[in-house]
């Protein structure tokens, strides 16, 4: 089963204004030089939330499960990690 | 103006909500889910005893464990606990947490984010409040503790991220499959080192089995591995999933375990105290995160009323349980390197499989040093 299918045993309620962002793309383009390819923040992720299409990162925000790995993974600090707002996001039955 | 407010409804939160309400103070949670535990993520067990300042009679678990089983490479050990050990789902039990620090008088409010403390003054997504003492109860991702300057980031080395899955079919079918009385709930715990060395976990809810493994999340980096795949890969080695098969996946998450934290960060500033995962008090070799979080949250919750940040630290120093888990970080932080993982697990393997087949070759000379300087690090944890 493909991680994507397994993100529908969620419920999520969307914040319009995205939790994640990429605080300078030429940082992922430098990062991806030095550590090749999967970038730490991809390797980390377990919803895959980030592509990296050969120039930038795209970012799925509504698909995170909020477990906060990529941030520390991200070795220049690149990620602007908050929680969405509201309580919106991801929410668990069993937890 | 209230005495104590709380940021975020777990277990360290509701803990120290409890305490501070019993003791007369104003008191009130901000969880940032739509009810506490709906952001929370464990595996599934927890020791009743941990939990003694709650009305445990109460405790919504979901089945008790009557087995504990280790697993490694194929070789398993099985043994009966000693204390009480029981099955939970995070959300009923969080949620049973937080109702008991209501009904001691206090308030809680949901789907409101704390971002910063400055001060008296607390800055949520839905405005302002006032507080005389901030407990910061937030978990992994410790936003406000880390901006607020009384600790920093975790690193990649201090870091094992899991993942987990719950697959659900019926009670009868759990039993069924996995060897249970009605009632009886099971703890298995796995060592494997492909496609990365890691632990799994399989623990059992009433009508459902929750499998989850945890990795070090430098051996992501350092693999190129992602935790789903590196899940698919053990969950196929270690038969789950013939053992699921016919069940349906029904929820699946993850979460960041901090291997480290206090006292090698500050728990307490000024009116600020840090307690559970943002504190960093997990016992990774006894895979116990929540007692040691409601226990800080309960001394927290004490002094905090008393406004004693003076003494919050060596309140939480001379607590066992906080001690153990403190005393273990060395031995942990060596157990966590992969050469050490990897020789673990094949030394046991082989000592077990030579012991039941009548000829006991231990080959303890090949790894006479790591054992000598683990078994000192675990002298000085438990003397």
């Amino acid at each position: 089963m493909k991680v994507e299918e397994k993100l529908y045993t969620l419920r999520y309620k969307r914040d319009d204004e995205p939790h994640l962002k990429i605080k300078n793309f030429d940082v992922c383009s430098r990062c991806e030089k030095e550590y090749g390819t999967p970038q730490p923040c991809i390797s980390v992720c377990p919803a895959n939330v980030y592509v990296w299409d050969g120039t930038r990162m795209v970012i799925s925000y509504e698909n995170c499960v909020e477990c906060g790995a990529c941030k520390i993974a991200c070795p220049f600090n690149n990620i602007a990690w908050s929680f969405p707002r509201y309580g919106l996001g991801m929410s668990l039955r069993y937890g | 103006m209230y005495d104590v407010v709380v940021v975020g409804g777990g277990p360290a939160g509701s803990a120290a909500a409890l305490r501070a309400a019993k003791l007369g103070a104003k008191t009130i949670v901000i969880e940032r889910g739509s009810e506490p535990g709906a952001k929370n993520v464990s595996g599934a067990m927890i020791r009743v005893n941990d939990l003694s300042m709650f009305d445990v009679k109460s405790l919504p678990y979901e089945r008790e464990v009557s087995k504990v089983r280790l697993s490694f490479d194929g070789v398993q050990i099985e043994m009966k606990p000693k204390d009480k050990l029981v099955n939970v789902g995070r959300l009923k039990l969080d949620r049973w947490l937080a109702s008991q620090a209501e009904s001691a008088g206090a308030v809680l409010i949901t789907k409101t984010t704390v971002l910063k403390v400055d001060g008296r003054r607390i800055v949520t997504d839905r405005g302002e409040i006032e507080g005389e003492r901030v407990i910061l109860a937030e978990g992994a991702n410790a936003l406000v503790s880390i901006n607020s300057g009384l600790r920093r980031e975790l690193k990649p080395e201090e870091t094992v991220q899991t993942v987990k899955e719950v697959y659900s079919l019926s009670k009868d079918e759990v039993n069924k499959r996995l060897g249970l009385g009605e009632q009886e709930g099971i703890s298995v715990r796995y060592l494997f080192s492909n496609p990365i060395p890691g632990a799994g976990f399989l623990y059992t809810y009433k009508d459902s089995i929750a499998f989850g493994i945890g990795v070090h999340m430098r051996s992501l980096i350092s693999h190129r591995v992602r935790p789903q795949d590196v899940l698919e890969e053990v969950k196929r080695s270690l038969g789950i999933n013939e053992l699921v098969k016919g069940f349906s996946l029904r929820e699946y998450s993850a979460k960041i375990i901090p291997e480290n934290g206090f006292p090698a960060w500050r728990a307490c500033s000024g009116n600020l105290f840090l307690t559970g995962d943002a504190l960093g008090v997990v016992n990774p070799i006894t895979f116990n995160g929540i007692g040691p979080a409601v226990i800080s949250g309960y001394i927290a919750g004490e002094l905090a009323v008393n406004d004693q940040c003076g003494s919050y630290e060596s309140s939480l120093m001379m607590e066992r349980t906080l001690s153990q888990a403190i005393k273990l970080r060395p031995l942990v932080k060596e157990l966590l390197k992969e050469e050490n993982i990897r020789a673990y697990i094949s030394m046991t393997s082989d000592a077990l499989s030579s012991w039941t087949s009548g000829d006991l070759s231990l080959d303890l000379k090949a790894n006479l040093w790591r054992l000598t300087k683990h078994a000192l690090l675990l002298l000085e944890a438990i003397s």
